[in-house]
């Protein structure tokens, strides 16, 4: 099953010791298949509002950045408990900071009999 | 810790760990039985003492410590202590149990190559004293951590016979004393392809599961693909591993689409494309390129991959590239003859060429005793034969199919074709009885003509695609379907098969005489080659001609000829350069043979030789600071040269650049090709409204001179205010190289590559992520990346 960890702004800057580390991280991750697919996000981008039929598009500035996602990675894990330890290992590295980790639906949750 | 089940978190701390532990102590105790004894005595360490104390900081470490102290005591009994474990030994018991990093660099220290012991651990597990079945389970319960009983759940047999089977298997690789290592020599292949056999295997029995299954049925896929993964990584010089990667990622990436609402299967060409998962085929394509890479002649997982990545780069079933499938499938069939591949192959002739072409091959396989009782078959061959209006036999077919299939579905479908030509068959006779013969008669040629054409795209009858495609989702088949453009040589090589057809004829019949500078032109003459293909084919056989003659005939020219002139032109290139050149070597050495022109294999003294993945040594700041202050730089290096620093962009990127592209406000340009935007700072902002002047459109760097007559470029690299060419990557790392040559230490200059990868350096230094870099740069890995960011160490920053 698929996760998705997300990351928060504001936690602080990294340090190249740490640089280093999230490096290996990553690079472990990838060698065993659990990392699909990791990015940083521009801070702020854009804000789509569909409300009735309007669409407004904003562009900033927002106020509450620091709850703004900055960071993913979506990973192949083989239980929930899975994706908690490699968020985990990934937290260690990063030090302090506040994110998420979601389970990314797949044809297996669907409803009915089957796949669908 | 969480409120999370601590049983579930060992249990997936195991999973993740399981392969490493075990192949380690393995190294240490020698037994396989043993090792997996003393791991789980660890687990139960940790079920008894995480609840209380918490997971440690590095779960794997702490298992591993605990297993290994086991194992020590094990030995001390034994009395099989050798100096090295003494040393563990004294280590382990003079540290404390709660530090941690203390034992994990105790731990490491010893470990030495953990990655090799979980290859030897593969290679053991799936060694051929046991029965396959034995090596599954044993894959599954070492490799992948699984329990007993999620084997047998995956497997639907009972718990106690997969725990015998275990058991069984453990006992009969000490009884064989096993080594514990990776096979070398002419064993390797063997064992290599029982280590993929067995994770294909895993694979395929997870495809097979239905709706209803235990899920841990179709997570097997999941697991099969882990393994392979994982071999990838551990055995990276090896095509067919790949290979099997990539034909799992690709066939994976259905796997929301071949099932229907109430768990049917839905065939290839029924599926909603829409819900491939684009991530897999991506993967996929990505582990084909490194299959190919890795080089080699193409094994039979490479070219099932090809096959497959032919189906995922079409974006609609009506794109499919059938001649492409068709050459796969021959090239298929030389490596692995067997009755259902030739079968595919017929049937993707008649899609490519034509039911005709499809049948000959089919009537061939009618006394295969391996497809004696096998439904389609049959229901291929009815298919081709009311295809080409012979509606009677088909009947027959069909309804010798019916009677095969044992799925009900099917067989309701198979009866329903056979009524229908049995309808259209008494329609012809009646025609023909109301004397309306003439009329009848140029129906069928008018069918049969248009079928004779070559005409792949306006084949729309679909049953046989159904036949491939149910052939291609059977499991225990080889047969899934090949390659996109993305999956560039595969297909170049793939094409060689058809190409050879074409060319016979263009060689004549004095096929023995055929000149090198001949031979050569044929060969980057042939079809579906693409333009960088050739051009480096080119360069490779064009220095074979300068040294050995153009008119010598080829089969005077031996192998061990052409290791001279590689020695002699490439032998002190990087290993790189070298493998580029030894691959179009190969490519065209295997193509010569297979017209009978040269005598032996061509290539086969040049060895491969290893890239290093190098790590490219950043430019240091105050070097760059006396580069951009020298007041003599022209303007286009100056430009140039301060946009691939701060954009950090490949190079290629940079040049390609079009003055219509560039947002100069914003700061960036876009790179059409890559649907990329190129950004950079204030140092390239201000140079480039002077570079741009007046000009409106064309390329941003422009050639020192207008091109001469002979070498015209593309409309779209010349400038149209001064008629002069795009400046080309070889020059502008020429003028680079030249300016930097009295700042660098070895006196060579700097390559464009390292000044980009300097501020990638530099930006790590100053804290940037490795996803910011990323998606600054255009790495599409941090794998990649990894090499240029790691810490500097202090010498490296003062110098």
């Amino acid at each position: 099953m698929r996760f998705l960890m997300t990351t928060k702004g504001g936690s602080r800057t990294p340090d190249a010791a740490m640089m280093a580390e999230m490096g290996a991280f990553i690079e472990e991750m990838t060698r065993t298949g659990a990392l699909l697919a990791t990015g940083g996000l521009e801070p702020g981008g854009l804000r789509m509002i569909s409300s009735g039929g309007e669409i407004t598009v904003t562009d900033g500035p927002f106020t509450e950045a620091k709850e703004a996602i900055v960071g993913f990675a979506l990973i192949e894990a083989r239980s929930r408990e899975e994706a908690v330890e490699l968020a985990r290992r990934f937290w260690k590295i990063a030090g302090d900071g506040e994110g998420w980790v979601q389970r990314v639906f797949g044809p297996e949750d669907a409803p009915g009999p089957g796949p669908r | 810790m969480t409120s999370l089940d601590a049983h579930r978190v060992v249990d997936a701390v195991w999973k993740m760990e399981s392969a490493r532990i075990v192949a380690g102590l393995v190294r240490m105790v020698g037994d396989v039985g043993l090792a997996e004894e003393l791991a789980q005595d660890a687990v139960l360490a940790a079920l008894e003492q995480w609840p209380e104390a918490g997971v440690p900081d590095n779960p794997g470490a702490w298992l591993m410590a605990v297993a290994k102290r086991r194992a020590v005591d094990h030995l001390r009994r034994e009395e099989r202590l050798d100096r090295g474990q003494e040393q563990l030994a004294h280590d382990l018991a003079t540290r404390p149990d709660d530090g941690e990093r203390d034992v994990d660099d105790v731990v490491n220290a010893l470990d030495g190559e953990v990655g090799d012991d979980v290859l030897r651990l593969m290679f053991v597990s799936c060694h051929p004293v046991l029965s396959t079945e034995a090596r599954v389970a044993l894959t599954l319960r070492l490799i992948g951590g699984l329990r007993t009983d999620e084997i047998a759940r995956a497997f639907l047999v009972s718990e106690s016979a997969v725990a015998q089977r275990i058991v069984r298997a453990k006992r009969a690789l000490a009884d064989a004393h096993v080594p514990f290592e990776v096979p070398s020599g002419p064993d390797r292949a063997a064992r290599l392809s029982s280590v993929l056999e067995v994770i294909y295997l895993v694979f395929n029995e997870g495809y097979s599961a239905t709706a209803g299954d235990d899920l841990m049925r179709p997570s097997l896929c999941l697991e099969a693909l882990r393994l392979g993964r994982v071999l990838a990584e551990l055995a990276p010089d090896e095509a067919e591993v790949h290979g099997l990667v990539a034909l799992m990622e690709l066939q994976q990436s259905r796997s929301a689409a071949r099932t229907g609402p109430s768990g049917e299967p839905v065939v290839l060409h029924e599926q909603n494309r829409g819900r491939w998962d684009p991530l897999l085929i991506r993967r996929g394509f990505a582990a084909l390129l490194r299959a190919r890479q890795a080089g080699g002649p193409l094994g039979p997982y490479v070219l099932q991959a090809a096959i497959a990545a032919c189906h995922a780069g079409a974006a609609t079933p009506e794109e499919t590239d059938w001649p492409q499938i068709a050459a796969l499938y021959e090239a298929l069939v030389r490596v692995l003859p067997t009755p259902v591949a030739q079968l595919n192959r017929a049937v993707a002739l008649a899609m490519a060429y034509g039911p005709r072409a499809g049948l000959t091959l089919v009537d061939t396989l009618n006394g295969e005793p391996a497809l004696k009782g096998y439904h389609l078959l049959p229901a291929v061959r009815g298919d081709l034969l009311a295809r080409l209006g012979r509606h009677d036999e088909a009947r027959t077919e069909f309804e010798r199919a019916a009677s095969l299939t044992r799925n009900s579905a099917e067989r309701a479908v198979l009866l329903r074709r056979a009524a229908t030509c049995a309808r259209t068959a008494e329609e012809a006779r009646k025609a023909e009885e109301a004397g309306t013969v003439e009329e009848a008669r140029k129906t069928k040629d008018g069918q049969e003509a248009r079928e004779g054409r070559e005409n792949p795209k306006a084949q729309t009858a679909r049953d046989p695609r159904e036949a491939l495609d149910e052939a291609a989702e059977a499991p225990d088949q080889v047969a899934d379907t090949g390659t996109a453009g993305t999956a560039g040589e595969a297909r170049d090589e793939a094409e060689e098969a058809r190409a050879a057809r074409d060319e016979a004829g263009a060689a004549g019949t004095a096929g023995a005489a055929v000149t090198l500078g001949r031979a050569m032109t044929l060969f980057l003459t042939r079809p579906g080659l693409s333009a960088d293909t050739m051009r480096s084919y080119r360069q490779t056989l064009t220095r074979l001609c300068r040294h050995l003659g153009e008119d010598v005939p080829l089969r005077d020219v031996t192998s061990h000829r052409i290791a001279e002139v590689f020695a002699a032109a490439w032998g002190t290139a990087a290993g790189a350069t070298w493998n580029r050149h030894r691959g179009a070597l190969r490519s065209f050495a295997a193509w010569a043979a297979g017209h009978g022109w040269a005598a032996a294999d061509l290539a086969a003294p040049l060895d491969r030789r290893p890239e290093p993945r190098g790590r490219t040594r950043p430019i240091d700041r105050a070097r760059l600071e006396s580069l951009w202050e020298r007041p003599d730089l022209p303007l286009r290096e100056r430009a140039l040269w301060l946009l691939l620093y701060e954009s950090a962009a490949p190079a290629e990127w940079a040049l390609s650049l079009n003055v219509e592209d560039l947002d100069l406000p914003g700061m960036r340009g876009e790179v059409k090709a890559r649907g990329h935007w190129l950004r950079w700072q204030s140092g390239t902002a201000a140079l480039l409204p002077l570079l741009v002047g007046d000009r409106r459109r064309g390329p941003l760097f422009l050639a020192d001179r207008r091109p001469g007559p002979g070498r015209m470029p593309a409309a779209a690299d010349l400038c149209p205010h001064t008629g002069r060419g795009r400046l080309s990557y070889e020059r502008a790392e020429y003028l680079f190289k030249r300016a930097t040559a009295e700042l660098d230490s070895e006196g060579g200059g700097y390559t464009l590559h390292r000044l980009r990868h300097s501020r990638l350096a530099h930006l790590g230094e100053d804290g940037w992520s490795a996803p910011m870099l990323m998606s600054l740069s255009g790495h599409a890995s941090a794998r990649t990346l990894h090499g240029f960011v790691r810490v500097p160490r202090p010498a490296d920053t003062v110098a």
